[in-house]
C-alpha cells in the first residue's frame, strides 16, 4: 500500500484509537519502526515522519499538521475510517491511507479487550432491553430473541468469542424485576434511520457559523 | 569504536543484579552490551524494541527474573507477550526475528548471564572482531 | 367442525384430531430433480405433509418453493420452510405470495442458521425480521389481509382482495437456553398467530416432559397444535455427534449404552425411535410427530408402520 512513496507521514490519532491502543502515538511509533526496519531490509528509501493530532473528525486539529502533510507523498492514517477519510477531503489531491481496519463502536470490557455495545442504528431501544443491546449484541440482531443456538450464555457463531445477547438481556431485566418485559412481542424494526436509509447527515441550525 | 553493540534490558530485581556480579569478575563480556536497566522486564516496550533494531543495534536481549519469581507477579509473563508481538513484527518486515531474545535469569546466575550474552555476540556479529581486539 | 384456515392436508389431520405425521425433505444441492422425486417415492402415503427445507445451515440449495411445487407434482404435501436470514420483508411478502399461487398452503417461519455454518459464510446476512414478527406477517397477510405496511393485498384498488391463505407454522426448541424462558418465546409465537409448531429433535424425553408440562401450565397446547421432533439415530457416531456438535441438544447416556451392545445400530435405532413415538403419544397435548431422518428418508415408512401410524388418515 504504500510502495513507491518516497516521503511518508504516519498519522496518529488521540481520540477512539488511542484508547484502544491501535492508532495512538505509540502504535504510530511502533509502525514507523517497523516499516524503517522493512525498508532498509529491502534497501528501499523513505522518509517517515511521524505525528498524532488530537482528532482526525474536525477540522481545526489538522491545521498543526498541515505542513507535513503538504510536504509528504501520502499519508498513512492511523485514525478510524472517519479520520482516513476526513484527511482525504480537506487535503484534496493528497493520497490518504488507511492504516487500521475499523470494525465497532465498542467498550473496553477490561484492559486489552474491546467489544462490540452499538450498531448505530438511528432508533435506540435500550429502554426496553434493560440497557442492553439486542440489535449490536445479538449476532441476528433479533428482537424477539433468543435463537436456539443460545447455549450455557454463548452464542452458537463464536461461543468462545461472543456472548449470547439476548442471555444477557434476559439476565438484566430479571435482576431488574422487568421480565415481564420480554412477554410482549416487539414488531419489526424500521430500519431506515440507521445505515439502511442511506449516509446519515445530522445538523443543528443553531449552531452554525 | 563507535560500532553499535547488543542492547540488554535487564530487571533490577535480578538480571541487573546478576550484571553488576559479573562486573566483579574477571569476564570482559559487559563490553558487548549496553545495558538498560528496568524496574521490572514488564516495563519494556514494543516500540523501545523495536527502535534499538531501527538504529542498528545488532540485537536486543530481555533478560528477565525465571516464571514464578517477578516481584510484580505477572512483570515477566506481560514482557514475554510483547516479545512476541516484536517477533511478529519482525517477521512481517522480514528481519531476522532472532536478533531478539528473550531469556531468564537470577540475580546470582552470573555464569548465565555470560553465557547468554557471548551466544548472541558470537551468533550475530560473527564478522566483527572478538571484544578486546581493535 | 370449524373452517379450516387454508384448507392444507396438514391442517384437515390436525383438526380431525389425528395423531399427524410429517417429515423432511433437503432439496438437493445443485438443479437435481431426480433426488426430488426419489426422496419424495419413500414419503408418498406415509406421512401428512413433508417439510422443504430454506438453505438449511446456510449451505446453498435449490429454493423451498421450488423444490417444493416438485415435490408436489411427486403427490406429496409440503411445508415450504422460510427463514429471516436471506431475505427482507418484501422479498419474504413476495415469495408468500408466490407460494400460495402455486397452490402451496404450509408455511415454517424460522430464523434460520447463522450464515458462518455454510458454505458462504462471507456472505451480508439479513435478518430484516425474526421469526416472531415473520408468523405476524404470514397471519395478518391471512386474516387482516394486509402487507405489513398497511397496504392492502390486491392489485389495484378496484381489483379484488386475494390474500394468501396459509396455515403457519414455527418452531420450537425445549432444550435451549435459558430454559425457563422457552415457554414464553413459543407463546410469543402463539400470540403472533402460529397455527402448529415442530420442536428440535428430541432424545431426553424426561426434560421434554418438564417442558409439556409448563406449556400445558399456560393452556398453550390448546391454542397451537405440538409436533414433537424425531431423528432416528443410525449409529453410535451419529448419537455421539449430535451429544457434542450439536448445540441444544442432549443425548441420554442410555440410549449410546443400547447402541453399542447391537450389531444391527441402525435397526435398534429404528427401535428406539418407534419406542419414542409410542411415549410421546402418551403425553398430553402433543399433537404429533416431526420426523426428520435426514438423508435416511427410505426409513421413514418402515417407522412409521412399526409405530401402528398406517393408512395416513
Amino acid at each position: 500500500m504504500v510502495k513507491g512513496f518516497k516521503n511518508l507521514l504516519i498519522l496518529g490519532c488521540g481520540s477512539c484509537v488511542t484508547v484502544c491502543m491501535t492508532g495512538g502515538e505509540k502504535e504510530v511509533g511502533i509502525l514507523a519502526s517497523t516499516l524503517r526496519l522493512a525498508n532498509k531490509k529491502k534497501g528501499v528509501s523513505m522518509e517517515i515522519i511521524e505525528d498524532t493530532i488530537e482528532r482526525q473528525c474536525d477540522r481545526e486539529f489538522f491545521d498543526d499538521v498541515k505542513d507535513k502533510i503538504e510536504q509528504a507523498d501520502a499519508v498513512l492514517s492511523m485514525a478510524c475510517g472517519v479520520g482516513v477519510q476526513f484527511c482525504s477531503e480537506i487535503f484534496s489531491g493528497k493520497i490518504v491511507l488507511p492504516a487500521l481496519n475499523t470494525k465497532f463502536y465498542g467498550a473496553t470490557e477490561e484492559q486489552g479487550v474491546w467489544t462490540e455495545r452499538c450498531a448505530g442504528c438511528g432508533d435506540c431501544v435500550l429502554d426496553k432491553f434493560g440497557g442492553v443491546c439486542p440489535i449490536a449484541r445479538c449476532s441476528k440482531s433479533l428482537l424477539n430473541g433468543p435463537c436456539g443456538g443460545s447455549q450455557d450464555g454463548k452464542c452458537e457463531v463464536d461461543p468462545e468469542n461472543i456472548d449470547c445477547g439476548w442471555q444477557i438481556i434476559y439476565d438484566r431485566l430479571k435482576s431488574l424485576g422487568l421480565l415481564s418485559r420480554l412477554e410482549e412481542n416487539e414488531p419489526v424494526k424500521d430500519w431506515s434511520s440507521g445505515r439502511d436509509g442511506g449516509p446519515g447527515k445530522i445538523v443543528r441550525e443553531d449552531m452554525l457559523l | 569504536m563507535g560500532e553499535k553493540k547488543i542492547v540488554a534490558f535487564c530487571c533490577e530485581n535480578s538480571s541487573y543484579k546478576a550484571a553488576e556480579a559479573v562486573a566483579v569478575t574477571e569476564s570482559s563480556v559487559l563490553d558487548l552490551v549496553d545495558i538498560v536497566r528496568l524496574p521490572c522486564s514488564g516495563k519494556v516496550e514494543i516500540g523501545m524494541v523495536l527502535k534499538c533494531l531501527e538504529k542498528d543495534h545488532p540485537g536486543v536481549l530481555i533478560l528477565s527474573c525465571p516464571v514464578d519469581n517477578c516481584k510484580y507477579i505477572t512483570g515477566n509473563v506481560r514482557a514475554k507477550k510483547r516479545v512476541k508481538m516484536v517477533k511478529k513484527a519482525l517477521q512481517n518486515a522480514g528481519i531476522d526475528e532472532n536478533r531478539v531474545h528473550m531469556d531468564f535469569i537470577s540475580s546470582v546466575d552470573t555464569y548465565k548471564f555470560i553465557t547468554i550474552v557471548k551466544e548472541m555476540n558470537d551468533r550475530l556479529l560473527k564478522d566483527r572482531p572478538p571484544a578486546g581486539h581493535d | 367442525m370449524s373452517e379450516l384456515k387454508a384448507g392444507s392436508n396438514l391442517e384437515r389431520v390436525l383438526q380431525e384430531g389425528h395423531f399427524a405425521v410429517t417429515a423432511e425433505l433437503g432439496p438437493p444441492k445443485s438443479a437435481d430433480v431426480e433426488i426430488i422425486k426419489t426422496k419424495a417415492a419413500h414419503l408418498k402415503g406415509n406421512v401428512d405433509a413433508v417439510n422443504i427445507t430454506d438453505n438449511q445451515t446456510a449451505i446453498v440449495r435449490m429454493s423451498s418453493i421450488g423444490a417444493g411445487v416438485l415435490a408436489m407434482q411427486e403427490g406429496l404435501e409440503p411445508v415450504i420452510q422460510i427463514t429471516c436470514r436471506d431475505r427482507n420483508r418484501i422479498a419474504i411478502q413476495s415469495d408468500v405470495l408466490g407460494a400460495y399461487a402455486l397452490g402451496l398452503k404450509n408455511i415454517l417461519c424460522l430464523t434460520g442458521d447463522h450464515q458462518v455454518f455454510g458454505n458462504h459464510s462471507t456472505s451480508k446476512n439479513v435478518f430484516d425480521m425474526d421469526s416472531i414478527q415473520l408468523i405476524q406477517t404470514l397471519k395478518d397477510m391471512r386474516d387482516k389481509k394486509v402487507f405489513i405496511c398497511g397496504d392492502e393485498i390486491k392489485n389495484s384498488k378496484k381489483a379484488p382482495v386475494v390474500e394468501p391463505r396459509i396455515f403457519i407454522g414455527g418452531a420450537a426448541n425445549p432444550f435451549g437456553d435459558p430454559f425457563e424462558f422457552r415457554v414464553i418465546r413459543l407463546a410469543k409465537k402463539v400470540n403472533a398467530g402460529v397455527d402448529f409448531i415442530q420442536t428440535q429433535c428430541i432424545y431426553d424425553m424426561e426434560r421434554f416432559e418438564k417442558w409439556m408440562e409448563q406449556v400445558r401450565k399456560r393452556g398453550l397446547h390448546k391454542k397451537v397444535k405440538i409436533l414433537a421432533g424425531l431423528t432416528p439415530l443410525k449409529s453410535e457416531g451419529m448419537a455421539r455427534y449430535m451429544r457434542d456438535s450439536v448445540a441444544g441438544l442432549t443425548v441420554p447416556d442410555y440410549y449410546l449404552e443400547r447402541l453399542s451392545k447391537v450389531e444391527d445400530k441402525a435397526a435398534e435405532g429404528i427401535k428406539i425411535c418407534v419406542e419414542q413415538i409410542k411415549r410421546l403419544q402418551e403425553i398430553e397435548g402433543v399433537a404429533g410427530i416431526h420426523l426428520m431422518a435426514i438423508e435416511w428418508e427410505r426409513r421413514v415408512p418402515e417407522i412409521v408402520e412399526a409405530a401402528g401410524l398406517l393408512p395416513r388418515p
